[in-house]
């Protein structure tokens, strides 16, 4: 797709995100149009208060009710207005909720493998900073543009009736406002882009450099660094001023008209009065005069307004190709997850078959070819092999998480034709970096089973040797983590994790290297809790210690893309441990 | 507000251009009041005048023209000084906050997780408009408020308390009164939007876990819990603020129907005439025009506060790794000893513990392990990004905390995990390693790691820029420029942290192989999870925060 017609799609689809709440929509952009309305009854009894007092010598007494008016028109106007403020907070509002639950829901419905070859940052800030950048668009930008399209012309139309002169003179203006609307269009928006584009690989820069803080210090660049940051931060000053001097010219030529209204209409109407000019067939009285000149600055406010709301327009484009960038496409709604009414899940161990399975690795690399594999139900496999050769991606297929070519059978049903409830119900897998959520350790097990009570969540803890560390804290189980586990160690974060598996009745356990951060005398209780909980079900583990190898039926070991029977190691002590 | 007085002295130095900008922005008020205001007299004064009777149209016509000009100019000057003061004050805060952050490395452990970075440039961002946005409009409402008393007390001395009552209440109580009501609403959506950063962090990192377990609608229903907490502040902010603008608007409808009124009556009482009346009546419906921004401005002022506030507190804390006070010389060499070391983040867990090694000057050792025993931190100990909360780190004998910062990072160079290719050019990348390095230098090192060739083909060859998380570099590329600027370097002690992660298996075996050669004379640490090649003197392997293994791993 070229450039334009993205950009095209892009615009369409933050306007769809608009049209999805119409009423909210139409009472945004409404409620300004009715305060602009009001606005004409305001200066219409303003000027007939003022010529009733100054012309006809009106007593206060018999101008008290039109102020009352005036004060009443002034309340409703300011009212309306407010109301449309927070409708247009609310309209912005929902859409970005809406959009963050869809963008979410995209995230976590794509492969986890994908998610985990991108930063967590850059995804987190599609659905937090990019979906904010577009608020200034749904609750300024629009309700500005569409009163730009109209009061402008209506003013000029009721000032048409008032006066065939003023009228004109907005008139003659009416058609030149699109022309104007472009003009400011252009300007402001070449303006904002080549301020955001000066600014943007500014803070580039400057981000890029405090990303690399570290190794600008461990180099001693420090002082270098800091003068650099100053010098890029003028040079690209000088330059965006440079820019700056024509771009504001655009807000000088609203600038101009705005000011020639009101300087065109006073003197025209003061001419009229003084019989310098006459032009009408009438006498103009000093309300029809008064109103047009309070008229005019109003006429060109909602030009104005555009101009000064135009960046949020910008920003909330950027937003958008940021965000296809980041998911390489433009989700359209929040897609519920599909739940088939899956086929009755078998019980018992599981029986697993590979046949002619390719793998390759995230860099393209391939890691098995043409596998065979068979796993009778109740069999205990271990694949051992350095870290780096692929044994968590065979495991990762096997359990569903990645893509592959050949056949690989579960219960003798193909995995891709298993429902993903049913797949989860039969197959538990520990992945290599599990992740603790925020909660207690207690709530961090129960993602095993959400309704487990707390005795079997004590069990599992018990069988996985969560409790002998969670037992030396204050509260236990029920102990808070900090963010991301933060003050566990790698070893007591697995042991959680083996524990949430506990919770389960899976026919197959899939698990990826489950001591790697044990020592041995942790390791061989684990392992022991880990026997039990096998009994009776299909095993296979990615290891690297010959200690959890030694105790599997059965040993393999990748090479060259095949899968080798190895010889299964003595149960013996690691060298050198202490 | 007290963090902010503390970057007055930045904001001293562009004393003239603020002034400046302050100047012209009145001279835009002021000359918009001056031609509503001078259009009403002219047009009812002509009105009134009878056939006849001799009417100056020459003076009122020049000024209604010569405002408009001089409007239409100063905001011209108003917007340029504006934001050239606002770029200025940019350079000023982004050099202030690099010398500030330099010696409080490493940042990330001790400013919590969550982007750092982002923070501080939405903050930094937040300061350096605060004089555009916030300053700036107070400042010219709150004078041309002023000024507009003072000719009211002279022309309609009624109208002129009113005025000045309700227009200062529009111009300080309501922004005050919104600032203090929207604290909490304010803190509300600092909190949720960090809660909803959590969950959708929650949700990424932790995505092969929730399909694992099923819980993968859980997680997409936690987040938008969050998401809706969010929203909830936001519209309490939003509600806040439409209801102190219709505030402000209120109190200047106040003033202009409180105007109207003792303006009538003094027309009756024939204390002024008619068009003056006209006149002043205008000249206050145009004065409105300065509090239009006013809610937003003291929005942006509250922000910039609590900006401020983070900013200074990173900016005045202590740094973390405190500098010798009497410097011990090192001896030449690149020997190092780690004597009974215990580290850990929450000392209750150590990640290493009584870890002892020893490495001779001119040796190239790998350490490896599984994820989390403590590798990195070996690599962060030996250039004191951390201390040992036990033992000792000793280079050629002296203990590591009796060296100065400087030397100490002349003689040890660190590849870090992350190492980044920075948004520059191929030589400035290189230099960071070696102040001033010539081009033959760099040549020479390029052809080590294998990338003259590439180099070459690039368009200004050195001079070529790269980098953006290195977009235009392949991760191999990346990994290969960042070994070059740490070959570059003269230390005699050189670490690499993982320095094939992102490579593929077949470059990831080149590139080790090649090491030993590449840093052959100086002492080589090489921290990695792949097969060690048979080219290096050694393989120590850490598990559990201790050398559990020296053997050479089958290559």
């Amino acid at each position: 797709m070229d450039d334009k017609a993205k950009i095209a799609a892009q615009g369409r689809w933050l306007n769809r995100l608009a049209m999805a709440d119409r009423p909210l929509l139409a009472a945004v952009l409404g409620l300004p149009l009715l305060a602009g309305a009001l606005l004409v009854t305001q200066a219409l009894v303003l000027a007939s208060l003022l010529h009733r007092a100054i012309v006809e010598g009106a007593a206060v007494a018999a101008l008290w009710p039109d102020v009352l008016l005036l004060a009443a028109i002034l309340l409703i106007r300011i009212g309306l207005g407010a109301f449309g403020e927070v409708a247009a907070v609310g309209f912005g509002e929902a859409i970005k909720r809406r959009l963050r639950a869809t963008l979410v829901g995209e995230l976590l419905g794509r492969p986890p493998v994908w998610t985990a070859s991108k930063s967590s940052g850059g995804l987190s800030s599609t659905v937090l900073e990019q979906v904010e950048a577009m608020d200034g668009y749904f609750t300024r930008y629009l309700p500005a543009m569409v009163q730009a399209a109209i009061l402008p012309i209506a003013f000029a139309a009721i000032a048409f009736s008032v006066d065939w002169i003023v009228g004109l003179l907005f008139l003659i203006s009416a058609p030149l406002i699109p022309v104007f609307m472009a003009l400011v269009g252009w300007g402001a928006e070449a303006a904002s882009r080549s301020q955001a584009a000066a600014l943007n690989r500014l803070s580039g820069r400057f981000a890029d450099r405090l990303r690399g803080l570290v190794t600008l210090k461990l180099f001693g660049q420090d002082e270098a660094e800091t003068a650099r940051v100053r010098l890029a931060s003028e040079e690209l000053r000088v330059r965006t001023m440079r820019v700056m001097r024509i771009a504001f010219l655009s807000s000088a030529v609203l600038e101009f008209f705005a000011a020639l209204g009101v300087a065109g209409v006073a003197l025209y109407v003061g001419l009229t009065f003084l019989d310098l000019v006459n032009v009408r067939g009438t006498e103009l009285t000093l309300a029809a005069g008064m109103f047009c000149l309070l008229m005019a600055p109003e006429v060109y406010q909602p030009l104005r307004l555009l101009a000064a709301h135009y960046h949020d327009r910008a920003s909330a484009k950027a937003a958008v190709a940021a965000i296809e960038q980041e998911l390489d496409a433009l989700p359209m709604a929040a897609t519920p997850s599909t739940r088939p009414a899956g086929a009755t899940v078998a019980a018992g161990p599981a029986l697993v078959e590979l046949r002619g399975v390719a793998l390759h690795d995230p860099a393209g690399r391939p890691v098995v070819d043409a596998l065979d594999l068979l796993l009778e139900p109740g069999a205990q496999l271990a694949i051992l092999g350095a870290s780096g050769i692929g044994k968590s991606t065979l495991l990762e297929a096997i359990a569903g998480l990645r893509t592959f070519a050949g056949e690989i059978r579960l219960d003798g049903r193909l995995l891709g034709e298993i429902a993903e409830p049913d797949l989860r119900e039969r197959l538990a897998m520990l992945g290599q970096r599990p992740r603790l959520f925020a909660g207690s350790i207690a709530d961090n097990i129960r993602l095993g089973r959400r309704d487990a009570d707390h005795a079997a969540v004590r069990r599992a803890a018990q069988q996985a040797r969560v409790v002998d560390f969670a037992d030396a804290l204050p509260q236990g189980l029920a102990t808070p983590l900090g963010e991301d586990g933060l003050g566990l160690s790698g070893g007591e974060i697995q042991r959680i994790a083996l524990a949430r598996i506990y919770l389960r009745n899976p026919g197959l356990v899939v698990l990826d290297e489950p001591t790697a951060h044990l020592d041995s005398a942790t390791e061989a209780l684990v392992l022991d809790g880990l026997a039990e909980f096998a009994r009776g079900r299909t095993l296979l583990v990615a290891t690297h210690s010959h200690a959890v190898a030694a105790r599997m039926g059965k040993v393999f070991r990748i090479a060259g893309g095949k899968l080798l029977p190895a010889p299964k190691p003595a149960l013996v002590r690691n060298v050198g441990a202490a | 507000m007290k963090a902010i007085l503390a970057f007055a002295p930045l904001f001293a130095r562009l004393k003239g251009a603020m002034l400046l900008t302050l100047l012209l922005s009145l001279v835009t008020l002021a000359a918009g009041i001056g031609l509503l205001g001078l259009s009403g007299w002219f047009l009812t004064a002509a009105a009134l005048s009878t056939l006849g009777s001799v009417f100056n149209i020459f003076a009122p016509s020049a000024g209604v023209r010569g405002l408009s000009f001089i409007r239409i100019l100063a905001r011209y000057g108003e917007k340029l000084s504006g934001h050239d003061m606002t770029l200025r004050l940019l350079s000023d805060l982004r050099a202030w906050l690099f010398a500030r952050l330099f010696p409080l490395v490493p940042l990330a452990r001790r400013f919590g997780r969550g982007d750092l970075v982002s923070r501080l440039l939405a903050d930094v961002e937040a300061l350096d408009t605060l004089f555009l946005v916030a300053l700036g409009p107070i400042s010219t409402a709150v004078l041309a408020g002023a000024a507009m008393t003072v000719v009211l007390a002279l022309l309609l001395p009624g109208a002129a308390v009113i005025y000045a009552v309700l227009f200062f209440s529009a111009v300080l109580l309501v922004p005050v009164g919104l600032v203090l009501a929207s604290r909490r609403a304010g803190a509300e959506v600092v909190a949720a939007g960090a809660a909803l950063r959590q969950a959708v962090l929650d949700g990424i990192d932790g995505h092969q876990d929730l399909v694992l377990f099923g819980a993968r609608d859980a997680a997409v229903a936690s987040s938008d819990t969050a998401a809706r907490r969010l929203s909830a502040a936001r519209r309490r902010l939003g509600r806040n603020a439409a209801l102190a603008g219709a505030m402000v608007q209120i109190l200047a409808g106040g003033a202009l129907v409180g105007a109207l009124l003792v303006g009538f009556v003094a027309l009756e009482a024939q204390q002024i005439d008619g068009p003056l009346l006209a006149g002043l009546l205008l000249a206050i419906i145009a004065s409105f025009e300065a509090s239009a921004m006013l809610v937003r401005s003291a929005t942006r002022l509250a922000g910039a506060a609590a900006a401020a506030d983070r900013l200074q507190a990173i900016a005045t804390s202590a740094p973390g790794i405190a500098e010798p006070a009497a410097a011990l010389p090192v001896p030449p060499g690149g020997e190092i000893r780690l004597e009974a070391v215990r580290f850990g983040y929450d000392p209750a867990h150590p990640v290493i513990d009584a870890l002892s090694l020893a490495i001779r000057s001119g040796e190239c050792v790998a350490i490896t392990g599984p994820s989390g025993a403590g590798k990195s931190t070996i690599a962060q100990l030996l250039l004191r990004l951390v201390d040992p909360d036990a033992g000792v780190v000793r280079l050629n004998g002296a203990d590591l905390r009796h060296v100065v910062g400087a030397e100490l990072r002349r003689r040890i160079a660190l590849m870090t995990q992350d190492a980044p290719v920075f948004l520059d050019t191929v030589r400035a990348n290189l230099r960071i390693g070696r102040d001033g390095a010539d081009d033959a230098a760099l040549w020479q090192v390029l052809e080590a790691v294998q990338l003259a060739d590439f180099v070459k083909a690039l368009p200004g060859q050195l001079d070529a820029v790269v980098g953006e998380a290195g977009r235009t570099l392949s991760a191999g590329q990346a990994r290969r420029i960042c070994l070059a600027r740490t070959l570059l370097s003269q230390a005699d002690l050189i670490v690499f942290d993982e320095p094939t992660s992102g490579l593929d298996f077949d470059a990831e075996s080149a590139l080790l192989a090649e090491l030993p050669a590449l840093t052959h004379g100086r002492t080589a640490i090489v921290i990695t999870h792949a097969v060690v090649p048979a080219s290096f003197d050694r393989v120590l392997e850490l598990r559990a925060g201790r050398i559990a293994e020296r053997a050479h791993a089958p290559a």
